[in-house]
């Protein structure tokens, strides 16, 4: 009866995590499963219902998408622009207002296929993808350039911005004040830019420089619990990650306090940020309307007297944040611009992983076998566990007849058996159990693998093997609509890849392995666990299936390898299973 | 004003016997016995952080679960009072 009632809390359990999984995993990681490629082209239902965004960022509204790239045309076509060619860093500055407002990230491709386009992380103002930085003064009593009162600059005959050449662009007031701004550009992603205001008039002048991000929420990655996608900041030296598109909105304009080290606007992967350099400078975010949200960086008043010249420096981020691009210009003294990657609380043991991670792949060239490497180190690490636990085992043999008596004698009393069995262990100095911590153990590596492929552009279209081509990604082959084959997605709760299908079976070839259950209930789980965490496991990165799935197998090859030292363990677990069987197949 | 310090206060103490909750009545329920000791670590922690606060009883955990491996003891092991 007892048995019977655990069987089927068992069933029930087991179905209630099952859909209430779907939903779960609909809220905490909505980004897992959508495949980083498939884009929804769908047209009136796509109006009516906002798309959810994804890992990646980007339009996602078709029509969007259509406008994007014709208006990229006309924009990007017309006259008065000054080119940007660097190794990072391709695009052009807009003359009218001297305004960064086309860029692309040349290291990194908008889709898995190696010949789609670069990355667009800038997009000219008035566009659906609209993100750029502008600079300028804010004067009292004079004509300045201003985000109001946008002016055509000046640059010399045949610009081009590179890392060997910075352009300074000018323009002069009818009073006689002369702006400049040259930019700068490095070989990843940060472009300088330094303003001068030059007083050539009669009068001294009082000017209030200042730099901006501007972009729209329609291109934003998605937010979630554990990987922030929003407005981004260091004040003081510490990392905000709290502020979201939604609370700037709501708030009209938040003005954030303390000094300010840098502030932007960052994705999963992508982020733009304005870093002032060398003065003080305070902050703002505000939120403009249709979803445009624009960061200030405002430098204190400035009186300029006559014949003198006063300048400030911007430092631009605009680029994808690869680990070491960031930690490199935080070691050039941007504070803690290596956090603006989202690590969160468990970064001391996700880094060290990481870390791992990249080495492994820069030995072997593809972050498949990088981790397959990684789950071979993690398990070659348990192996004196396992050794030790069979040692156990045999050990216990001797002690079998006591162990049968105790079990005998108080068979009605479970807890009182449990201590009778633990007080003989105690006595005879044996415990098959491994222990809470050699598991415990295991969880930091794979929350920490997790994660990664979650967040890491490093991780980004990183392909394994055959149809596996990005292993931040679900596993893109479903087994229920034959692999593509007929022309149907199943529901999410359905969509089974190969990779998940591969873990149910070596989970249940390694279960099978383990030495037999006294509780029947147990047993019964296990039959189940297997099928199970097929469907919890699906829709996550591949990357991890394959971490698992691996990690499966090399469990599997040790406890054939400890069975075959162990000759008379093997006999006692065909034994005990043969029993299992029996007494299961007798009639209550 | 007291009453919401003392809540505070006891917050740390109630993450810990959270966490340990949740993994009895989660993987703990659908995974082979693993603990070598008895009461077992997760209800160790709980009675630890009970009786001892979270800091101490916290620590008292941590102590038990490095402990609860093959090379390390085994069998009754109660929380000291």
């Amino acid at each position: 009866m007892e048995n019977q009632r655990n069987i089927i809390l068992a069933v029930v359990l087991t179905a209630l995590v099952l859909f209430g999984w779907e939903a779960g995993v609909g809220y905490f990681y909505p980004q897992a499963k959508t495949p980083t490629q498939t884009v929804a082209a769908g047209g009136a239902e796509n109006a009516t219902k906002p798309t959810k965004p994804t890992r990646e960022g980007g339009l996602m509204d078709a029509a969007d998408r259509t406008l994007e790239a014709k208006d990229l045309a006309t924009e990007l076509g017309a006259k008065g622009r000054v080119k940007i060619q660097a190794p990072g860093l391709s695009g052009s500055i807009n003359l009218n207002g001297a305004i960064v407002d086309d860029l692309v990230i040349n290291r990194h491709r908008e889709t898995v296929e190696k010949n789609s386009g670069p990355v667009r992380i800038f997009s000219p103002y008035g566009t659906p993808a609209q993100q750029f930085t502008q600079l300028g003064w804010v004067g009292q009593g004079i004509e300045t350039p201003d985000t109001n009162n946008p002016r055509v600059w000046t640059a010399p005959a045949n610009a081009v911005l590179t890392p060997s050449t910075p352009v300074t662009l000018t323009w002069t007031n009818p009073t006689g004040q002369r702006f400049g701004i040259t930019y700068s550009i490095d070989q990843n992603y940060m472009i300088t830019a330094k303003q001068t205001v030059a007083n050539t008039g009669g009068n001294a002048v009082s000017v209030k420089p200042f730099a901006i991000v501007n972009r729209t929420e329609k291109t934003a990655s998605l937010d979630t619990w554990n990987v922030h996608s929003g407005p981004i900041g260091a004040y003081d030296g510490s990392v905000s990650f709290a502020t979201n598109y939604k609370d700037v909105a709501e708030a009209g304009s938040i003005n954030e306090t303390g000094n300010t080290d840098w502030i932007g606007f960052t994705d999963v992967y992508w982020m733009s940020a304005l870093i002032p350099s060398g003065a003080k400078a305070t902050s703002t975010l505000r939120s403009m309307g249709n979803q445009i949200f624009r960061a200030d960086v405002v430098y204190d008043q400035a009186i300029v007297q006559p014949r003198t010249a006063q300048s400030v420096t911007t430092k631009i981020f605009a680029g994808a944040k690869e680990h070491k691009v960031l930690d490199a210009y935080e070691a050039q003294g941007i504070a803690n611009f290596g956090l603006a990657i989202d690590w969160g609380w468990f970064r001391w043991f996700e880094k060290p992983i990481f870390w791992l991670l990249t080495k492994l792949f820069s030995l072997v060239g593809n972050f498949g076998v990088a981790i397959i490497l990684l789950t071979l180190i993690v398990r070659g690490m348990m192996f004196p566990v396992a050794q030790r636990q069979f040692a156990s085992m045999a050990a216990m043999r001797a002690i079998q007849p006591k162990m049968k008596a105790i079990q005998e004698r108080y068979k009605d009393d479970k807890q009182k058996q449990q201590q009778e069995i633990m007080a003989l262990y105690k006595q005879e100095k044996v415990n098959p159990l491994a222990g809470c911590l050699p598991m415990f153990l295991q969880i930091p590596v794979f929350f920490a693998l997790y994660k990664t492929l979650i967040l890491a552009i490093e991780m980004r279209h990183q392909p394994f093997v055959l149809w596996i081509k990005d292993l931040s990604a679900p596993d893109p082959l479903h087994v229920l609509n034959l692999f593509g084959l007929l022309p149907f997605d199943p529901p999410s709760f359905l969509a089974i890849g190969v990779l998940a299908l591969l873990l149910g079976v070596t989970m249940y070839l390694q279960f099978q392995l383990n030495p037999a259950q006294m509780d029947p209930a147990q047993q019964q789980v296990f039959k189940l666990m297997p099928w199970f965490m097929m469907f919890v496991m699906a829709p996550f990165a591949s990357g991890l299936l394959v971490y698992w799935i691996t990690s499966n197998l090399l469990t599997i090859a040790q406890q054939k390898f400890l069975y075959s030292r162990h000759p008379q363990l093997k006999a006692q677990a065909e034994k005990d299973a043969a029993d299992k069987a029996r007494s299961a197949a007798r009639p209550k | 004003m007291k009453r919401i310090v003392a809540f505070l206060v006891s917050l740390p103490g109630l993450a810990i016997i959270g966490i340990a909750r949740l993994w009895q009545l989660g993987p703990s329920a659908i995974m082979p016995p693993t603990c070598r000791y008895s009461p077992s670590c997760s209800q160790y922690a709980i009675i630890a952080v009970r009786r001892h606060g979270a800091i101490k009883g916290g620590l008292l955990a941590l102590w038990r679960l490095l402990r609860c491996n093959p090379w390390g003891g085994h069998g009754h092991d109660p929380v000291p009072d």
